[in-house]
């Protein structure tokens, strides 16, 4: 009896002793990103018993990946409110996984949007709200992508393909391929980003993709795209004509070319 | 050792009790009750009594595998307390059972190796416990196919391997046929001609009359009776008298004598019989 | 007589070998190759799906097995243990040699944790196998495909599938699921040493377990203090994460399989709560069994 005490008190002592430990641990592997909070209760619901069992029990990513073997299939079948609920059950299990809010963005604000806007079954109003509305879905889906994953290139990309694409927003596109650059340290985007100002309808941003463009030109990038902007930009900013770039193709400097 | 005037005995029981507590609302259980014996060293001690009497429970506590609810036991003056104590104690339990899947010498190296016995010392002494206990040749075979005799000895070949001063054997005929109680039986006369101790328990009276300097009757948790056991059996105011050949003549002149006397008397005549043991024995030996 | 040595290395190995090899009877290599073919199937069953989701499935469905195998073997195969020593009687023979307790219990949870060490080092090794297969073949497929022919097309295709591809961080995943039936074995062997059925343990510690995976949110929602509303769930929330180890520690699978890197400080992490546990559980057990009655 006394050695069950003793048991009972060393395991209540581990047991307080454990708490700040497992916090610490806890702290430590999420600052790392290799722990993701809980599955939230709700999820239960939509996952069944069993699965959200599962989920629980360290086996989150394989559910994961089940729930989009069946968004997979729902996709087969032309069911596009299924697709979407399935790519939400998965990107709630695994928050982290950034393929799989490019894909259910893609499935809603392509697939969808284009499936709905072809439908020649419906009436062209019901056809443009629906299209619409897809389109706006893979947005939102980006968004909450990207309150998770805020440095991912990746869905960056995917958000600023979409203004570009989708909803004709030059300027959000242009913030977005800024964003790529910043986390990718790829030159490219920033051209992209430059491109994206251009098109816009305020001179504001003619500037900042003028500023972009020229600096990129004067980095010896000088892709026919690139000059072709600049010397529009010029011209729609008024640059003196000292300032200007060259009339005529100026041949990159030996040694630095840069390709796209 | 010798020159101590009170040697150190290898088995002291001191006012051992031993209680079983038992579930909630059921009644505790009292086993043994102020139970005290002494096994010199050297000699054959046997513990009898019917099942239930609290033999094995008393050996558990000599082993250390339970702890005495008051008394204390110990081996060699260590208390069975202390691990230590159980480096001179070989054990056979009852029935015993080993992992299925070890053949008989990787049995004995198991055990050989737990008694910190090792490389070719230890398998030296596990051939020779192997031939010792006559299964040599099922010693490369799996424990799974063996039978119930070959189990025990083997039980008593592990008990043996670590050259311990003390052996306890628990019931070590129990289920075997005779011929392999036999085998046992002169395993133990063995042990004593070696100056082993032993301490076994039976509840086969005529097997421990055969091999045991003193026994200690238990039944109920207690000791009943204890003693040398010629001194025990013996019925003193008896005399026997076994004859060959004897014609009637002479049993009817024998009988006159007897009544002539007026003081002794005769309490019965006729053909000794052999134990049914023995019987059983010359039956199964006899060659067709 | 050999002179007897208050603690013994030799005497715990030799119990650990004798309990591998029990436990090995037990049929436990049928569930090595099962696992070895359902990795194949895996890896080849969905050519519909990019290459990207096919790897990550491979891995997914590698690492459900692999932690199913180690909670089961952990769970059951420890519980089983004592009980069988017992019947068997070779528990008798087995203590009343000079061997402490506490190094027959050690010998058993060493003896188990080889097991299973070794089988997720083996199932390691096949799944490491298939994956390197599936993902050159994968980027063979691909470069083909794609016909990307400049170094520098083909050095981006690698980097893509070399993130969902075979990394270190995959072997630290395996670390982790170790630890993690670690932890669960020591816990049933504690809990072995009082129970009163193998049934029993393996409910018990079955349930334990699937407390432990959401002890966190149990142990956030108590160390949150504030309110004292609900002082009976606050109570009942705190003795919960008192008793329940945090199994959701090394549930880092999830985003190792999504390539994330597993670095020094993470590994420590993992490997002192588990020796944390492991610890408290084997002295728990050996105050439970120093004195049991056998």
């Amino acid at each position: 009896m006394k050695r069950r005490l003793q048991a009972l008190s060393v395991l209540l002592l581990l047991g307080l002793v454990k708490l700040p430990v497992e916090q610490t641990a806890t702290a430590t592997l999420r600052e790392a990103r290799l722990l993701t909070a809980m599955p939230d209760f709700g999820l239960r619901d939509q996952l069944g018993q069993m699965s959200f069992a599962a989920a629980l029990g360290g086996l989150r990513s394989l559910v994961a990946s089940f729930t989009y073997l069946r968004a997979y299939n729902a996709w087969e079948n032309v069911n596009w409110a299924m697709v979407d609920s399935l790519f939400q059950i998965t990107t709630r299990l695994q928050p982290r996984y950034e393929h799989y809010w490019d894909e259910a963005a893609w499935h809603m604000a392509y697939n969808a949007a284009s499936y709905y806007l072809n439908d020649e079954t419906l009436n062209p109003a019901v056809r443009g709200k629906l299209f619409h509305e897809h389109i706006r879905r893979g947005h939102d889906i980006l968004q909450e992508g990207l309150r998770v994953l805020p440095e991912d290139p990746r869905l960056w990309n995917s958000l600023a393909e979409l203004y570009e694409r989708r909803t004709y927003e030059p300027a959000r596109a242009a913030e977005c391929y800024l964003k790529v650059a910043e986390f990718t340290g790829n030159a490219r985007f920033l051209r992209f980003a430059g491109y994206q100002f251009a098109q816009s309808a305020d001179r504001a941003f003619w500037q900042r993709g003028y500023d972009l463009l020229r600096a990129a030109y004067d980095k010896n990038q000088r892709p026919p795209t690139l000059i072709n902007t600049l010397k529009d930009l010029e011209k729609k900013l008024e640059v003196p004509a000292e300032r200007r770039i060259p009339e005529s193709y100026v041949p990159v400097p030996s040694g630095a070319a840069v390709p796209g | 050792m010798s020159t101590a005037p009170e040697p150190t005995p290898a088995v002291a029981v001191e006012n051992l009790s031993k209680v079983f507590k038992a579930g909630l609302g059921k009644r505790a259980f009292v086993a043994v009750r102020d139970l005290s014996l002494t096994v010199r060293e050297g000699e054959v001690y046997g513990l009898i009594g019917p099942n239930g009497c609290g033999k094995s429970t008393t050996m558990k506590t000599v082993l250390g595998l339970l702890a005495p609810t008051r008394g204390r036991t110990a081996i060699f003056g260590r208390s069975s307390t202390e691990v230590a104590s159980r480096q001179a104690v070989g054990f056979l339990p009852e029935n015993p059972y080993f992992y299925k899947h070890l053949n008989g010498l990787e049995t004995l190296l198991f055990y050989g190796r737990l008694c910190g016995l090792a490389g070719a010392e230890l398998r030296d002494r596990a051939r020779e416990m192997l031939s010792l206990t006559g299964l040599e040749d099922a010693a490369d075979r799996r424990v799974a196919g063996y039978s119930k005799g070959m189990l025990q000895r083997l039980g008593l070949a592990q008990a043996l391997l670590h050259r311990p001063r003390l052996v306890v054997l628990d019931e070590p005929t129990a289920g075997v046929d005779p011929a392999g109680s036999r085998k046992i039986r002169d395993l133990i006369l063995g042990f004593r001609e070696q100056g082993l101790t032993v301490l076994v328990t039976s509840h086969l009276l005529e097997q421990m009359q055969e091999v045991c300097d003193r026994v200690g009757i238990m039944a109920h948790g207690r000791m009943m009776r204890e003693g040398r056991v010629d001194e025990l059996i013996a019925v003193e105011n008896q005399t026997e008298l076994v004859l060959r050949d004897a014609s009637p003549e002479l049993l009817a002149g024998i009988r006159e004598l007897v009544e002539r006397d007026g003081r002794a008397a005769l309490v019965r005549s006729g053909q000794p019989r052999t134990t049914l043991e023995s019987l059983f024995l010359e039956a199964t030996e006899e060659k067709p | 007589m050999t002179s007897y040595r208050a603690f013994s290395p030799a005497r715990i190995w030799t119990l650990a070998t004798a309990t591998v090899t029990q436990l090995l009877r037990m049929k436990i290599l049928i569930f090595l190759l099962a696992f070895c073919a359902l990795v194949v199937a895996a890896g080849f069953a969905f050519p519909v799906l990019n290459p990207e989701q096919q790897l990550k499935l491979l891995k997914d469905v590698s690492f459900g097995a692999l932690q199913v195998f180690s909670l089961v073997i952990a769970i059951v195969a420890t519980a089983l243990l004592l009980p069988r020593d017992l019947e068997d009687r070779t528990l008798y023979t087995i203590l009343s040699k000079p061997v402490p307790r506490h190094e027959y219990l050690l010998g058993k949870l060493l003896g188990v944790l080889l097991l299973i060490g070794a089988g997720l080092l083996l199932m390691d090794l096949a799944f490491s196998a298939v994956l390197w297969l599936r993902e050159k073949l994968l980027l063979a497929q691909i470069i083909q495909a794609l016909e990307a022919k400049t170094p520098e097309a083909v050095a981006q295709l690698q980097e893509i599938v070399g993130k969902q591809g075979l990394n270190w961080g995959l072997h630290l995943g395996v670390l982790a699921v170790f630890w993690k039936a670690a932890v669960v074995a020591a816990l049933a062997l504690m809990i072995s040493c009082f129970a009163s059925s193998t049934l029993f343990t393996v409910v018990v510690t079955f349930c334990v377990v699937i407390i432990g995976h959401g002890q966190g949110l149990i142990r956030e929602y108590f160390l949150q203090g504030g309110t004292l509303a609900e002082p009976v769930k606050k109570l009942l929330s705190a003795l919960l994460a008192i008793v329940t180890p945090d199994l959701g520690v090394f549930d880092v699978v999830d985003n190792v399989i999504n390539g994330e890197a597993v670095g020094l400080g993470a590994a420590l992490a993992m490997s002192g709560t588990a020796l944390l546990y492991l610890t408290g559980y084997a002295v728990v057990s050996h105050l439970l069994f120093v004195e049991k009655e056998l």
